[in-house]
């Protein structure tokens, strides 16, 4: 029979020897091993990093490559396609890294917004009532999340927008916004001498939705009454800029694009490469975005809604009130990392022209200047700078929708 | 005592089940639902027999040159003149065995994974997979088996793509089981440098990374040395994988029951004999779903390496959509054809790995 | 066996006639005829797929059903939102996994009713909620999320739930069977005072000691029908049908 004491003699015995087994043969000691294993890392990467500085530095050398960051003073030469701020070719290269960035920010803005509302919209049409949109989420989703982007940026770009008509055969919506071959154009509005009125008005209505949702909260929780909060804030969004432009007689006028010679002129031009481009990237992310959209709501267990419904509340508000937070618990981490990929996936601007910053610097700048470590670094950074903004927005909303769990 | 008698069942009344149920529970549940189903419908009735129409009753199929595409339909003939392109590039049409013994192996390889008895199934499809990147490159190449040399300039088309992503991910997948192992090391250096890693490479845009291959890595190397292009790419490709696998692994090991490694220390094995004996095959069940997932990204990221000048499938199509021969305008057949290759193999890979994570969902249960 | 001075109003709050329901061609409910009287308790039991569970849920129409009538409280259930919602309100119910929402506290998992539905100030609502809670003993937990409870208290809040919206019937489908055997005992106690407090109960469970203390009635199902029923004391001691007798033989020696 063992006794506590016995047992505790033996734990005692196999300790000593278990250590004196380590004192004897030091490499088994996990310590050192541990030790033995880093120092040999960092003398593999030093060895490594050595050799790889002093290579480029030589092959530089050979080839008369420049190093340093002097180039991004110097005139670029040549001219971009597309550019939110005022460019010419005689501008410099740090003012072509500024023009790509914005395009890039511009392309994912787009593709982020579109990828989203076509992420939700399928992602919730699989649990429609209706079995033929059912089917379509999943052809949808199996479709465009299994055939590689950069095929489907070409086929918007070469097969459906290059086979758009002249611009003189342009599509038109009500004549003032027109597609063809060139691109799509849409009318703009300039604003007058009063103008200011109005966009202070509609920033006053934006700022009045806010006052209207705390408002709306408290009476509710003072008097138990609802206030429709939604179309209220819509009314007020629309109605309201109206009133001011019609009180103020318009002070705008519209800048129809209209055919000059072999093109359109005037209004807001999209050019084909930015549609092709934020078309691919909707469409292929939001199949991936669809099927978080699914993920999260099928991770509710049936039994949040019947236990919703038997309290008697309406089918729209166990949406809102209980399914939605939780299903944005599960969506949102895997939106986060959607949306990263999509401003990574945009750099594919390069295979069809997009002036993008990964186009305009690692394309073109490195071409021409050479400087390829300088140029590629510069331009990675950039998308990690952007993807960890997205990470820290993501990561506030991800705590703000949970904050109501833990 | 009475005796129960169970009453007969009735079936249920006729608007309850069948077909007409179904269509009112499903397509008619309501009045928008039925507006919704009529015009979905009628869409479909509309341009289904345009699509056939175009694809097959009007369509193209024999001839060898433009000229033979004189219906209105698709001219399916342009895919058929380029069909050797798309699949091998242009390597030398009487060495094209290689190519094909060559997938017959990787095909022999896949299936022996999944079907070969249990008790020798790890080891020898470890070794299986492991060999099959050699024995390629030296039957593609030809020098190493005494074949004539076949310049890697010519290798492309499709055939291309599936072997610059199996190359890539079968050496990808020992090196990023370490990095993963790295992670959550105790040791603090190898676990930065680790991170470090991984971040990096799933961090930047694969395009920069194929852009380093090909301008930067010939830097790194001495004076002189010349890799040929696509073995840079290649590395660039076993990085790239390894810093995405290396995550998918750190999740198979977090998934690993914590009682499974102190099993393995009480019956006293070592570290290494611990993770290669107990954690690697549980890790390698549980990370499949996951592992063909990211396949299937790589997979569909080697047509990036159009932006490099790499002739795999998709410059192969360009290529032969600005053939002064061709220059009718088949950019649709080209990409729907380009499309549904993809799509198979990709739509096929995900099937699988469904199946695979519902036979492990059962596996649980018993 | 203590009596409870059963409610003499006898007005029918629930009458169920011919009811049939089916999945697909799986006939589950079949002939139900069922009539409770107001403050009644009744305690339904019987071997698992029974159809206890779908009759129930066909009271606060969680369940569709094809055939037959059922009226709640004067409402007839039939295929308008409106009717639904008038009985939903009326009604409450406790389900076997609890469903608390996990996303809210115990005090928001009270107050969303009678906020929502009922319309009530939020104060008022937390006042209404911290009565119930203290009734089911917990409301040093009001501040917790439900992932912090145990079963049992968990449970209580659920049935806590329910009560504030004030309801005139509650179903109980199998409350106690996924608790530990210490955490039976305190949510059967709060039944068992509900109980005495007058409330029309529908209950779904096994507990043979609750059946004989509170119900008016004990209905036994079996492959979709109402096979016996009878007052508890009956029942157990003198059951009329053989399948009753073995069903009870099998529960009771267990
Ligand atoms: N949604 C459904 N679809 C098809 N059949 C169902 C569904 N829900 C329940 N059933 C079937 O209906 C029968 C009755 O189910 P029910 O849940 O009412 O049984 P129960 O008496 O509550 O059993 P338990 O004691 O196990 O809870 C079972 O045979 C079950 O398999
Ligand atoms: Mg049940």
């Amino acid at each position: 029979m063992f006794n506590e004491k016995t047992i505790e003699e033996v734990k005692s015995a196999n300790r000593k020897a278990s250590s004196d087994a380590t004192s004897t043969a030091f490499y088994n000691n996990p310590r050192i091993r541990g030790l033995f294993y880093q120092v040999a890392l960092v003398a593999g990467l030093l060895y490594f990093f050595v050799t790889v500085i002093g290579n480029t530095l030589d092959n530089m050398e050979a080839t008369g490559i420049k190093t340093g960051f002097a180039f991004l003073d110097a005139a670029a030469g040549y001219d971009v396609l597309m550019s939110l701020i005022s460019f010419e070719s005689t501008d410099t290269y740090a003012r072509i890294f500024v023009v790509g960035f914005l395009n890039t920010i511009l392309v994912s803005v787009i593709g982020i917004f579109f990828a989203t509302l076509f992420g939700f919209i399928f992602g919730v049409a699989y649990f429609s009532h209706n079995w033929l949109i059912r089917k379509l989420a999943v052809v949808y989703v199996e479709i465009f999340r299994n055939i590689p982007l950069l095929l489907q940026v070409f086929f918007w770009y070469f097969a459906v927008l290059s086979s758009l008509p002249s611009a003189r055969q342009s599509l038109s919506l009500g004549e003032a916004v027109f597609l063809n071959v060139r691109g799509l154009y849409f009318p703009k509005l300039v604003g007058g001498d009063l103008a200011w009125v109005v966009w202070t008005v509609l920033a006053l209505a934006i700022g009045g939705v806010f006052y209207l949702r705390r408002w709306a909260k408290k009476r509710q929780e003072i008097t138990g009454e609802q206030f429709p909060v939604l179309k209220a804030s819509l009314a007020l969004i629309i109605f309201a800029p109206l009133m001011a432009a019609a009180l103020t007689g318009f002070p705008f006028t519209v800048d129809y694009p209209a055919l000059k010679g072999f093109n359109y002129f005037g209004g807001v031009t999209v050019i084909p490469e930015l549609m092709a481009l934020s078309i691919a990237l909707s469409v292929y992310t939001g199949a991936f975005i669809a099927e978080a959209v699914r993920a999260g709501i099928q991770s509710i267990p049936r039994g949040q809604t019947e236990a919703a419904r038997s309290l008697g509340l309406r089918e729209n508000k166990i949406m809102s009130l209980i399914i939605v937070p939780q299903a944005m618990r599960v969506i949102v981490p895997l939106l986060n990392s959607e949306y990263q990929s999509l401003v990574k996936n945009s750099t594919l601007a390069a295979a069809i022209g997009y002036p993008d910053l990964f186009n305009v610097f690692v394309g073109t700048a490195l071409n021409q200047t050479g400087q390829a470590i300088e140029t590629i670094f510069m331009t990675i950074i950039v998308y990690f700078i952007v993807n960890m903004v997205i990470s820290f927005l993501m990561n506030r909303f991800n705590s703000a929708v949970s904050l109501v769990s833990r | 005592m009475k005796e129960f008698q169970p009453s007969s069942p009735r079936s249920a009344p006729v608007k309850s089940v069948g077909l007409i149920a179904w269509l009112r529970d499903n397509l008619f549940s309501s009045i928008p639902n039925a507006v919704v189903t009529i015009a979905f419908i009628s869409f479909l009735a509309y341009y289904i027999p345009l699509l056939i129409d175009w694809a097959f009753l009007s369509a193209n199929f024999k001839g060898e040159t433009e000229a033979a595409c004189v219906n209105d339909g698709a001219c399916w003939v342009f895919v058929n003149a380029w069909s050797y392109q798309f699949f091998y590039g242009t390597y030398p049409p009487e060495e094209v065995w290689r190519i094909n013994l060559t997938i017959v192996l990787l095909i022999l390889v896949i299936i022996g994974s999944f079907t070969l008895p249990k008790s020798i199934r790890l080891k020898t499809s470890i070794a299986a997979w492991l060999l099959l990147p050699v024995v390629g490159i030296a039957l593609l190449d030809g020098r190493l088996l005494g074949l004539e040399m076949v310049s890697t300039d010519l290798w492309g088309g499709f055939s291309l793509n599936v072997f610059m992503a199996t190359a890539s991910i079968v050496v990808a997948f020992p090196f990023s089981f370490l990095w993963a192992l790295g992670r959550r090391s105790d040791m603090p250096f190898i676990r930065s440098v680790s991170v470090t890693f991984i971040e990096f490479f799933r961090g930047v845009p694969v395009l920069s990374l194929f852009f380093m291959g090909s301008v930067m890595l010939p830097l790194f190397f001495a004076e002189g040395t010349n890799v040929d292009k696509l073995i840079r790419v290649w590395l660039v490709l076993i990085f790239f994988m390894s810093g995405y696998m290396a995550e998918v692994f750190r999740g198979g090991v977090q998934a690993v029951p914590k009682g499974q490694y102190e099993a393995a220390d009480s019956i006293g094995l070592g570290y290494w004999q611990k993770i290669m004996l107990i954690i690697l095959p549980q890790v390698i069940k549980i990370s499949m779903p996951n592992i063909l997932a990211t396949f299937v990204m790589l997979f569909k990221n080697t047509t990036f390496l159009l932006i490099i000048g790499i002739p795999e499938v998709v410059q192969t199509l360009q290529t032969a959509l600005s053939n002064s021969y061709w220059l009718g305008g088949h950019a649709l057949e080209g990409y729907l054809f380009v499309f549904l290759v993809f799509w198979g193999s990709c739509f096929g890979m995900s099937l699988l790995a469904s199946r695979i994570e519902r036979t492990m969902n059962t596996d649980k249960r018993d | 066996m203590t009596a409870i001075s059963s409610n003499s109003n006898t007005e029918d709050v629930i009458v169920i006639e011919n009811l049939n329901k089916w999945y697909g061609n799986f006939h589950v409910l079949r002939d139900i005829n069922l009539r409770v009287k107001k403050g009644e308790r009744i305690v339904i039991c019987g071997p698992s797929g029974s159809g206890k569970s779908t009759m129930i849920r066909c009271i606060n129409r969680l369940e569709e059903f094809q055939e037959g009538s059922l009226v709640v409280d004067g409402v007839e259930m039939i295929e308008d939102v409106k009717n639904i919602e008038t009985i939903r309100k009326d009604v409450g119910m406790v389900f076997q996994h609890f469903n608390l929402f996990p996303h809210l506290t115990i005090l928001e998992n009270l107050t969303l009713g009678p906020i929502w539905v009922q319309k009530k100030p939020k104060a008022e609502a937390e006042e209404i909620a911290m009565k119930y809670l203290e009734r089911v003993k917990i409301p040093d937990q009001a501040n917790k999320y439900p992932g912090q409870l145990s079963g049992g208290q968990q449970q209580r809040v659920a049935i806590a739930r329910s009560l504030c919206m004030n309801p005139n019937i509650m179903l109980f489908d199998e409350p106690t069977s996924a608790l530990d055997p210490e955490m039976i005992k305190e949510v059967l106690d709060v039944m068992i005072e509900l109980a005495q407090e007058g409330m029309t109960m529908l209950c779904v469970t096994h507990e043979m000691g609750f059946a004989k203390k509170v119900a008016d009635r004990v209905i036994f199902m079996d492959g979709g029908e109402i096979v016996e029923e009878n007052e508890p004391e009956a029942f157990f001691s003198n059951p009329q049908v053989d399948r009753t007798q073995q069903f009870l033989e099998q529960i009771l020696n267990h």
